[in-house]
């Protein structure tokens, strides 16, 4: 009877909290499918959306995904700015340090994209965003500033929005979650549809010649989240404590491709009520 | 079924079904195998980003009264899952369990808090890779 009633107690208490938090991410094998993709008036689709990652994405964080293994092709320079990462740079991101691209669409973290018709905007918790203009004849430069997310340009190719980015910084940079690098040779060509309606997709393919031997791709796919959801206030300056907690790198990397510990001790068992 | 299972599975449910917002790996700065208890009195909350901490006076083994800060999700995603800032009240005794700091820092992720009356808390920025 006792463990009837704390069981019962415990369970109306993991409603409560379950109805009033929403996961970052979503089963994709729950989400409706098939309803056209809303358009634009130019009849161009609308990107716009709050995007939140799936439980089907894995490993997440990991930007060689979909190589086998997830084996990166890296250069001896390359393995050498693993090494650095690993041994001798806390994560970027953990210091309010930009993640930039490609990271951010590694991230298991939702963005929110808003659409416009000579630009587009990609906003990310941290409160970073960055502003693609896809007007036509764009090109560019012959020698842009570095920056983290890159000279970007946008451009629409059928239902297809080609961001082209160049001109990427080289240091306090991470590629990924688990501290995979980039140079600022980087080049990246990122293919944005909406297959449908509760649906945004990427393909995207990423040539370093400084650090990677060849190119390689990454793709994934986004849900949409609920109508009244949308980035939040997020000071990452505020308080961060964690800047001299942190160690170097992201710390173990799991058998499955993230970063994290395989075996972890087991909590404390939970306190029993009187 | 045992209390205890029943109750560990749903938190782990709980863990699971919500995202923090993760600022950085769980793994670069605490170690998934020093998983501690502390008991204490809460002295100070920090309602902030990228995290919140909120401070516990406990002894030690020696009796000592030591200063653990506990760190959790940030303060949206917190409030999201009904863990309010305004749970948190000085002077009340907390039960928080977690990882410890991998630098031996008196730090820990306070991946579970349990309350005076008994309410159990997620604190846990559960998109950080840590353990479920």
């Amino acid at each position: 009877m006792r463990t009837f009633v704390v069981v019962s107690v415990a369970l109306a208490l993991t409603a409560a909290l379950v109805a009033q938090e929403r996961p970052m991410q979503l089963d994709d094998t729950k989400v409706p499918k098939g309803r056209p993709a809303p358009r634009m008036a130019n009849g161009k689709p609308d990107l716009s959306g709050y995007w939140k990652g799936t439980t089907q994405t894995r490993p997440g964080g990991n930007i060689g995904k979909d190589l086998p293994g997830w084996k990166l092709p890296l250069t001896p320079a390359g393995e050498a700015a693993l090494k650095h990462n690993l041994t001798a740079t806390v994560d970027p991101e953990a210091v309010c340090i930009i993640g930039g691209t490609p990271r951010h669409n590694a991230s298991g973290l939702p963005f929110e994209v808003l659409q416009g018709n000579n630009k587009i905007t990609f906003m990310y918790w941290y409160s970073y965003f960055r502003l693609i203009p896809f007007t036509p004849g764009l090109k560019h430069s012959d020698d842009p500033d570095p920056s983290f997310f890159g000279e970007e340009i946008g451009r629409w190719e059928g239902d297809t929005l080609v961001i082209d980015s160049i001109g990427f910084k080289e240091e306090k940079v991470w590629i990924d979650e688990n501290a995979n690098p980039h140079s600022d040779a980087l080049h990246v060509v990122e293919r944005w549809t909406r297959p449908d309606y509760n649906h945004i997709h990427v393909e995207t393919l990423i040539e370093d010649a400084k650090f990677y031997t060849k190119p390689f791709t990454y793709a994934r796919t986004w849900a949409l989240g609920e109508p009244d959801e949308q980035i939040q206030e997020y000071s990452c300056s505020e308080n961060n404590v964690d800047a001299a907690h942190l160690g170097f790198g992201p710390g173990p990397i799991r058998k499955d491709g993230t970063r994290g510990y395989d075996n972890p001790a087991p909590l404390p068992p939970p306190v029993q009520k009187k | 079924m045992p209390t205890r299972i029943v109750l560990t599975v749903i938190l782990l449910c709980v863990a699971a079904g919500g995202r923090a917002v993760a600022h950085h790996s769980f793994a670069a700065e605490f170690d998934a195998t020093k998983a501690i208890r502390v008991t204490g009195t809460l002295v100070k909350v920090e309602w902030t980003n990228p995290h919140t901490y909120f401070y516990v006076d406990a002894k030690d083994d020696k009796g000592d009264v030591v200063r653990w800060a506990c760190e959790s999700g940030a303060p949206g995603a917190l409030s999201r899952r009904g863990f309010k800032r305004s749970l948190l009240k000085l002077g009340d005794t907390l039960i928080v369990d977690g990882y410890r700091a991998k630098n031996g820092a008196n730090l820990m992720d306070a991946r579970r808090v349990t309350l005076p009356d008994g309410q159990v808390m997620v604190g846990a920025s559960a998109g950080d890779g840590g353990p479920q």
